[in-house]
C-alpha cells in the first residue's frame, strides 16, 4: 500500500517548517503533498523553496476541497492510501504508521480521535465537539468517539469516493457520516494531538455558530443513496 | 382601478419588458436566464392591461384594493427568482471549486512533464516555448 501524506493548509507558514521537518524524519517527503489553499501569506513561497510536492490552489475553497484536489492528485500519482494531517502542527506524524496500520488491517478509512492524555481544546471547542457528537449520533445510529477530529487515514475505496465527493465547509462529521452511509468500514484509534504550534485556527467564535449549523444541516440531509453526479449545464 | 395607477403599473411593465429585451440583445442577460422575467414582464403587462382580470382575481383572493394583486405577484416573483438565483450561485460555486482544484492539479502536472522534458536534454524539441523554464518553476 502506497501512501500519500495530504497536508491541507491555508497561511500555515509560520508552522509548516517544524512540521516538514518533522515529517521528513518519518517518511520520504517526496510521499508528501501539501495542498495551499490560496493562503495569502508567505506559504507559498516557503513551499517552493522546501522543494516539497504540493499544490496550489488559486482561490479558496476550504479544507473539504483542498482535501479533494489533495486525494485526486494522490490517486492520478499512483498512490492507494493517502493520510491527512493538517498543517497547523497539531497532529503528530507519529500517527502515520498506526493509522496505516489499522488500514492494513481491513478497515477503509481510520479516523484518530484526541487521546486524553494529549492536547485539550478549550471549553468552547470541547462544547462545540460534544454537540456534534449528541446530533451525530442520530443519523449515525451510534455515538462517535470524536467526529470532529481531523487526522485521518484513507484506504482505496475510501480515496476513490472522497477524490471525487468530498464534504465542504467543516467537514469531519459529515465525512465520517458519508463513509458509513456508502458502506464503508470507518476505524478509530487514539492518538494524543498537540496544540497548534502557531498562527490561528480558522474558526473563530461566530464562524463556529455557522459551522455547527452548516454540520447539523448536511448530516441530517446526507442522502442515504448515490446522489446524482455535478450537472455540468 | 384609478387611471393613474393602471398607466403607472402599464409603464413599470413595459419598461421591465424593454430592459430585459435589451439585455438579452447584447448579450448581457443569457435567454437562460432572461426566461423567467421575460414572463413576468408579459404577466404584470397584461393584468395592467386588462384591469378585468385582476378585478377578477381580487375578488376571488377577497382582495378590495385590486393594484394590491400586483404588489402581491411582486413580491411572490422576487421570491422564486431569488430562490432560482441561489440555486444557480450554489451551483457555480460546486463547478468554479471543482475547476480550481482541477487547475492546481494539471498546473502540477504539466510543470513535471516540463522539468522532465528539460532535463532530457537539448535532443528533441521541447514542447514549450524557450522560456518555459520560468513557467515550469512558478508553478511546481
Amino acid at each position: 500500500m502506497r501512501a500519500r501524506i495530504v497536508v491541507p493548509a491555508r497561511n500555515e507558514s509560520a508552522s509548516l517548517p517544524q512540521l516538514l521537518a518533522e515529517l521528513a524524519a518519518v517518511c520520504p517527503l517526496a510521499d508528501v503533498l501539501v495542498v495551499d489553499d490560496a493562503s495569502t501569506d508567505e506559504t507559498a513561497a516557503l513551499l517552493r523553496s522546501a522543494g516539497v510536492p504540493h499544490l496550489r490552489l488559486r482561490l479558496p475553497v476550504g479544507v473539504g476541497g483542498a482535501m479533494r484536489a489533495g486525494l485526486r492528485a494522490a490517486r492520478r500519482d499512483g498512490y492507494d492510501a493517502a493520510v491527512r494531517l493538517d498543517g497547523d502542527g497539531q497532529h503528530p506524524p507519529a500517527a502515520i504508521a498506526p493509522l496505516l496500520a489499522e488500514l492494513r488491517r481491513g478497515a477503509d478509512a481510520v479516523q484518530a480521535r484526541r487521546d486524553p492524555t494529549g492536547y485539550r481544546a478549550g471549553a468552547g471547542r470541547r462544547a462545540l465537539a460534544a454537540f456534534v457528537r449528541a446530533w451525530l449520533a442520530g443519523p449515525l445510529g451510534r455515538r462517535a468517539a470524536d467526529p470532529t477530529s481531523g487526522l485521518w487515514a484513507f484506504g482505496p475505496r475510501a480515496l476513490a469516493l472522497l477524490s471525487e465527493e468530498h464534504p465542504r465547509g467543516y467537514p469531519e462529521p459529515a465525512l465520517l457520516l458519508l463513509l458509513e452511509r456508502r458502506g464503508l468500514r470507518v476505524a478509530e484509534i487514539p492518538v494524543a494531538m498537540r496544540a497548534r504550534s502557531a498562527g490561528h485556527s480558522s474558526l473563530t467564535l461566530p464562524r463556529a455558530a455557522l459551522a455547527l449549523w452548516c454540520v447539523a444541516l448536511s448530516t441530517a440531509t446526507m442522502p442515504r443513496r448515490r446522489p446524482a453526479a455535478l450537472s455540468h449545464g | 382601478m384609478g387611471s393613474l395607477v393602471q398607466l403607472f403599473a402599464v409603464a413599470i411593465s413595459a419598461a421591465l419588458l424593454f430592459v430585459v429585451i435589451g439585455l438579452v440583445r447584447r448579450r448581457r442577460l443569457t435567454e437562460e436566464y432572461s426566461f423567467l422575467w421575460i414572463v413576468f414582464a408579459l404577466a404584470l403587462l397584461g393584468l395592467s392591461l386588462f384591469r378585468g382580470v385582476l378585478d377578477a382575481v381580487a375578488r376571488w383572493l377577497g382582495i378590495f384594493y385590486p393594484p394590491a394583486v400586483l404588489l402581491l405577484m411582486l413580491i411572490f416573483f422576487v421570491f422564486i427568482a431569488s430562490l432560482y438565483f441561489s440555486v444557480v450561485i450554489s451551483r457555480q460555486r460546486q463547478q468554479i471549486e471543482r475547476l480550481v482544484e482541477d487547475h492546481a492539479i494539471l498546473e502540477r502536472e504539466v510543470a513535471a512533464l516540463r522539468d522532465a522534458s528539460v532535463t532530457r536534454g537539448s535532443a528533441g524539441s521541447p514542447p514549450g516555448p524557450p522560456s518555459s523554464a520560468n513557467a515550469a518553476e512558478s508553478g511546481s
